[in-house]
């Protein structure tokens, strides 16, 4: 078994108003990582890539061990995709593209569709273009898991989903992951829906990837330092500053490689460690797109 | 290629497109009805209706199967499945093909067997078969098209080029030598003029559908 499920090298994508550029990221049987960008960060055009979609310009992208492209036939075998823009037959019931999928995927679990079917409150036999937003995805939801996919490929999945029906459909991703060979990539702009599940995270903007890391990394070692600094003492210079607030005498610095010792190289620099906060998926993420651009305005 | 999964998508493009092509055909028997037995009106009204029948079923099928995915948003679906691009175009052609042809078959069967019927039109034989394999030329374009630029304005181009050109045709085809001559006499004429043209519209059928698939297998962005 292959330890690696995707693996991105060096992959560009230029477009007229839009490039990726050199993307590299691998993703490890089992995991789930979390694929967070602001809208145009280019999530759906790396996801298309990954699908066979889209052709990358250079580098390699290989998935389940097959390349893509080329091999985009094979791997689909193995893979189930939910998109935001992803649409059903509206003409056509579910039960029909249950039926539909079974004929084409050997690995298809019908009791397991039927099952997943009466937890979303879904009709079978009812059309798709009689329901409502939330029973779509969870429609699509259902086909791509239904697959029994070795990977879970899923495209801002909860965009324009209620509260209650985004708690169910991430709960069926928790339970999904029983399995612990099945991989699950889920982009999202909303860092509490990947934060919630992901044990990986991955931020893209503009095209290119900022950083990568496992979840509790990313919790561990961003902070957010408020210091006291009496008068003529100057904001102590520390490891991984990405951003330095607050007022002259109550800075607040962010760190992106927080260490204990901070505290006490601070106190020993004259300033006074008032408070260390952690930091959400969403303060770091945004700390972390705003220094990267400023770092390229600068 | 996978021929299951080809299959696959023909079934599923048949099942939501069994009724307008029962529809059209029943609208293209009625036609032909109308030409048997409306008099001499009726020939006339009989044959618009039935090359607008042909018309409308062949469009209709280039837009449900092909121009539809992308405007109801199904082709990130389809694409999803374990299918390549190769493998998408030969099911999408063949779907239309399929679907088409033996629908095109049974009314230019039924149209010439009106013809062989009545000796009065014999000489309209040749005339009729050229001007038939226009018809599935047609089609075949707004399939090249659809196929190539899934955009509905271009396949509504390629559709009005399509009905513009069998007016074009059928005057240039009625003044041939070798067609036009007998073409309203009452013995059924069948000269290589005929056999020429009939293979001209063949060759560009067959550079059409091989263009779309040759460039579609040059796209790089499928969705």
């Amino acid at each position: 078994m292959n330890d690696v499920s995707v693996h991105f090298a060096g992959v560009s994508k230029r477009y007229p108003h839009f490039s990726l550029e050199e993307i590299h990221f691998e993703l490890p049987t089992g995991s789930i990582m979390g694929f967070i960008g602001a809208n145009g960060a280019g999530k759906s055009t790396t996801i298309r890539i990954l699908m066979g979609l889209v052709h990358q310009d250079t580098g390699t992208v290989e998935v389940l061990g097959h390349p893509m492209p080329a091999d985009q036939a094979a791997a689909k075998m193995d893979i189930g995709f939910v998109s935001e823009d992803m649409r059903l037959y509206g003409a056509a019931p579910l039960a029909w593209h249950m039926e539909f999928l079974r004929g084409i995927y050997p690995r298809w679990d019908q009791s397991y569709a039927e099952n997943l079917a009466r937890r979303f409150d879904l009709k079978p036999e009812q059309k798709i273009k009689g329901l409502s937003h939330g029973q779509r995805v969870k429609a699509a939801l259902l086909l791509a898991l239904a697959r029994r996919p070795r990977l879970l490929v899923l495209d801002e999945p909860t965009t324009g989903l209620d509260p209650v029906a985004r708690v169910e459909v991430l709960g069926e991703l928790m339970a999904a992951l029983a399995d612990e060979e099945r991989t699950i990539l889920f982009s999202s702009h909303n860092t509490l829906d990947v934060e919630n599940i992901s044990d990986q995270i991955t931020f893209i903007d503009r095209g290119r990837i900022i950083d990568s890391d496992n979840k509790e990394a990313f919790l561990d070692r961003w902070r957010r330092l408020r210091l006291l600094l009496p008068p003529d003492v100057v904001v102590p210079r520390l490891p991984g500053v990405v951003e330095v607030g607050g007022s002259g005498r109550l800075p607040v610095i962010t760190t992106n490689c927080f260490d204990p010792v901070m505290v006490s190289v601070c106190n020993d620099l004259g300033a006074t460690v008032e408070a260390v906060d952690t930091m959400t998926l969403e303060e770091i993420f945004v700390a972390n797109v705003h220094s990267r651009r400023e770092r390229l305005t600068a | 290629m996978n021929y299951s999964m080809v299959r696959s998508l023909v079934l599923k493009d048949w099942y939501f497109q069994r009724k307008a092509i029962v529809l059209c055909l029943a609208g293209g028997v009625l036609s032909l009805g109308i030409i048997a037995f409306g008099g001499k009106m009726g020939f006339y009204l009989g044959l618009l209706l039935l090359i607008t029948v042909m018309i409308v079923i062949g469009a209709t099928l280039v837009m449900g199967t092909l121009v539809g995915e992308r405007e109801n948003q199904t082709l990130a679906f389809v694409m999803s499945l374990p299918i390549s691009f190769r493998e998408y175009t030969a099911a999408k052609m063949l779907v239309n093909l399929l679907l088409f042809i033996p629908f095109w078959l049974i009314l230019v069967a039924g149209s010439l067997g009106l013809i062989v019927a009545a000796p009065t039109i014999h000489g309209l034989f040749a005339f009729t078969v050229i001007m038939a394999v226009e018809i599935l030329m047609s089609t075949c374009l707004m399939i090249a098209v659809a196929l190539v630029t899934e955009s509905k304005g271009w396949t509504i181009s390629a559709m009005m080029a399509g009905n513009l050109a069998i007016n074009v045709i059928g005057y240039v085809v009625a003044h041939i030598p070798g067609i036009s001559d007998g073409m309203f006499g009452t013995t059924i004429q069948w000269r290589p003029a005929a056999t020429l043209s009939v293979l001209v519209e063949f060759a560009l059928i067959a550079l059409m559908l091989g263009g779309a698939f040759f460039l579609q297998s040059r796209k790089k962005d499928f969705i």
